[in-house]
């Protein structure tokens, strides 16, 4: 994966570019938003790490000029300003996410990784995390490269959790996208959840609880 | 900022004018009237004295009164305004005896002159006249029948009178009003002095003077005063606040610094890498904890210059906080944590206030949760309405904190008597300092068999009244 960051403080930088390119990425960074704006003309990348406060212009310019001429490079702002009115401008004007400095790197890394699964997924149709793929439009599902045979209310549960991977997948958007209509006791959803995770044991995934929020379907660190 | 409408005294001034103004033209259309009978009166007097030197001129031959009229009539009735004049003397037949000009005396008149002197306005042939009819007992031999003398002269002289006249009321009116104004002027700079002298005093004040204005004022000064004496102490309060609040604050970004300074000291005079391995470790974690200290100064700072006038809206706090746990539940620091949201209610539970601040009450409600509870804790964030308004909670399972101390929580730099942690005593006084802005209080619980319980109790939300914007 390509990946390109605007960042001006050469500490962090060399730190955002140590943390990157030891995952297969190669990294380009640059200091002033010209520059930076050059490489974006003349090359493809997967994405940009973009910073907000720049010796030469607001970063927010890039991104409004980069989406206005249609370019939906994912990009994740970092920045120290903490102002909500600014991570609202910035996801507004097309920013994929959003992280507060300062950061711990492993929490960077999360969301480059799910940026970019994201921003791969925009190709290739199938849903996929670890040993795990799913093609919503064929409707099957393959586990380690073997066919996974899923009742349709499970599988449609699978897709929602895949569709956030690496994030919480609210309950109440599982619940209507497994339900189809109607209310619905407060642990249906669970006995469904608890199906999935019996065929996921072993494989290295698992579904995550987070009581009163949603799911969250993980890897198993190693 | 403060905007200049007007002056005091242009506003004294103009309302001066409009009264002047209004009694004036009151006195003028009054002193218009008194010019004119002025005139008519010292006129008619004229006439009256000219009809009398015909009356004396009268003589009779027989039975026939013969007027020769006396030069001294005319010039009294043609005045210096060269008017044109008419005389007529009549018999008690109503027979012109003598006369100058064809004017028509009705009978009416006539009549009316028998029986007392009368004057009269008439128009003949497009000019004004004055005219003035008196009867005499003739004085003949034979005869005692009375005759008729009428007199008349054009307006000319009487409007010159009037106009004359009443260019003096006005000049002496206008004279007044000049004197008028200027005496107000002299009055207002001298009523105005104490605040002048209030001005005078604010002005020489220095800077960091904060002390009480003593000064002698009027009565309808005394509020300002007291309003600024208010003020000066309100701002004295603040700033010692400050001061104090700066003090700490270095105190507070010192100890994790020189943590910093030293460790990488050490590091730097060793040559073992386990030495440095550990050094970093540590310099990280001083790092961590010195961002966050820096980051809730910030915030602390940032409500203490939160502008009265920054608006409050009606917000979902049930929203708000369904976002602020989701958004908390994904960072790494709550990995080891179980933290969970409880059911809330499905209606919305609507408060006035500021997202970003009430954002940070739920942010350091939920760090501070993490931050002093063991990894594989429990903690739950709820809401519900009950009759005084909103409750919102967050409970722990963690080991809680002993009673002596909980009441102190809510200062700066109180760490609960924990020193194992990397918190810096900050994030319930943040959590305090938003609550009292949204009119909330805090309470601080314990929960059994051991835990933390805290509320923020919300007034119930008052609807906005729809207002004009």
């Amino acid at each position: 994966m390509r990946l390109i960051i605007v960042e001006d403080d050469p500490m962090i930088a060399r730190s955002l570019d140590n943390a990157l390119s030891p995952l297969g990425n190669s990294v380009d960074a640059f200091s002033r938003l010209k520059d930076a704006r050059a490489a974006l003309r003349h090359d493809r990348f997967d994405l940009l790490l973009l910073d907000l406060g720049l010796p030469d212009g607001n970063g927010l310019e890039l991104l409004s000029e980069l989406r206005e001429r249609g370019d939906k490079t994912p990009v994740l702002i970092l920045t120290a300003r903490d102002g909500i009115e600014d991570r609202v401008k910035g996801l507004d004007l097309g920013a994929d996410d959003y992280l507060a400095k300062p950061f711990s790197l492993a929490e960077l890394e999360a969301r480059v990784r799910a940026l970019l699964r994201r921003s791969q997924q925009r190709s290739d149709n199938r849903l996929m995390l670890g040993p795990l793929c799913l093609d919503p439009m064929a409707g099957t599902a393959t586990l380690d490269g073997e066919t996974l045979a899923l009742p349709r209310r499970e599988r449609r549960l699978l897709e929602g959790l895949l569709l956030h991977a690496g994030s919480i997948a609210p309950r109440e958007m599982l619940e209507s996208r497994v339900f189809s209509f109607g209310d619905v006791g407060s642990n249906a959803l669970e006995v469904y959840v608890s199906r999935l995770r019996k065929r996921l044991q072993g494989s290295g995934l698992h579904i995550r609880t987070f009581r009163g929020l949603g799911y969250r379907l993980e890897e198993v660190p190693t | 900022m403060t905007q200049v409408v007007g002056s005091l005294k242009a506003r004294l001034a103009i309302w001066l004018l409009v009264m002047v103004s209004g009694l004036g033209a009151l006195l003028l259309m009054e002193a218009y009237g008194a010019s004119q009978r002025a005139a008519e009166r010292a006129f008619d007097s004229q006439l009256a004295a000219a009809a009398l030197t015909v009356a004396d001129a009268i003589q009779w031959e027989g039975r026939d009164p013969v007027v020769s009229i006396p030069l001294a009539a005319l010039q009294i009735l043609a005045t210096a305004h060269q008017e044109r004049v008419f005389y007529t003397v009549l018999d008690h037949d109503g027979r012109r005896i003598s006369d100058n000009l064809d004017i028509v005396i009705p009978e009416a008149d006539q009549a009316a002159a028998a029986d007392a002197p009368i004057w009269r306005d008439t128009t003949q042939a497009g000019t004004r006249w004055r005219l003035h009819g008196r009867e005499y007992d003739s004085a003949g031999w034979d005869i005692q029948d009375p005759v008729q003398i009428w007199v008349g002269h054009t307006t000319e002289g009487r409007r010159v009178l009037t106009h004359e006249l009443f260019e003096r009321a006005i000049l002496r009116f206008v004279a007044m009003v000049l004197l008028a104004a200027l005496l107000m002027l002299l009055a207002m700079r001298v009523a105005l002095t104490p605040m002048r002298q209030l001005r005078h005093r604010l002005r020489q004040r220095q800077a960091d003077d904060m002390r009480p204005l003593d000064m002698q004022v009027p009565e309808e000064l005394r509020e300002m005063v007291e309003a600024l004496d208010t003020l000066f102490s309100r701002q004295r309060k603040s700033r010692d606040n400050l001061l104090r609040f700066t003090a700490d604050a270095s105190h507070q970004l010192k100890t994790p610094l020189a943590g910093l300074q030293s460790t990488s000291e050490l590091a730097l005079q060793s040559h073992a890498p386990d030495v440095w391995y550990q050094a970093l470790v540590d310099v990280h974690e001083g790092a961590q904890r010195t961002s966050r200290l820096a980051g809730q100064l910030l915030s602390l700072a940032r409500l203490r210059h939160m502008e009265e006038a920054e608006e409050s809206q009606p917000l979902d706090l049930g929203a708000l906080l369904r976002d602020s746990v989701l958004e908390w539940a994904q960072r790494d620091m709550a990995a080891q944590h179980d933290l969970g949201l409880a059911e809330l209610p499905s209606e919305p539970m609507v408060v006035q206030g500021q997202a970003w601040a009430l954002r940070e009450l739920l942010g350091n409600l939920i760090d501070n949760a993490l931050r002093y509870t063991p990894p594989g804790s429990e903690i739950t964030l709820g809401l519900y309405a009950n009759d005084d308004g909103l409750v919102l909670y967050i409970d722990d399972n963690g080991p809680g904190v002993d009673a002596e101390v909980r009441h102190r929580l809510r200062q700066p730099f109180e760490r609960g008597g924990r020193q194992d942690t990397h918190g810096s005593g900050l994030g319930l006084a943040i959590v305090d300092n938003i609550a009292q802005r949204h009119a909330a209080t805090l309470e601080i619980k314990e929960r059994l068999p051991h835990g933390l319980r805290i509320e923020v109790h919300f007034p119930p939300s008052v609807q906005p009244s729809e207002e004009p914007a």
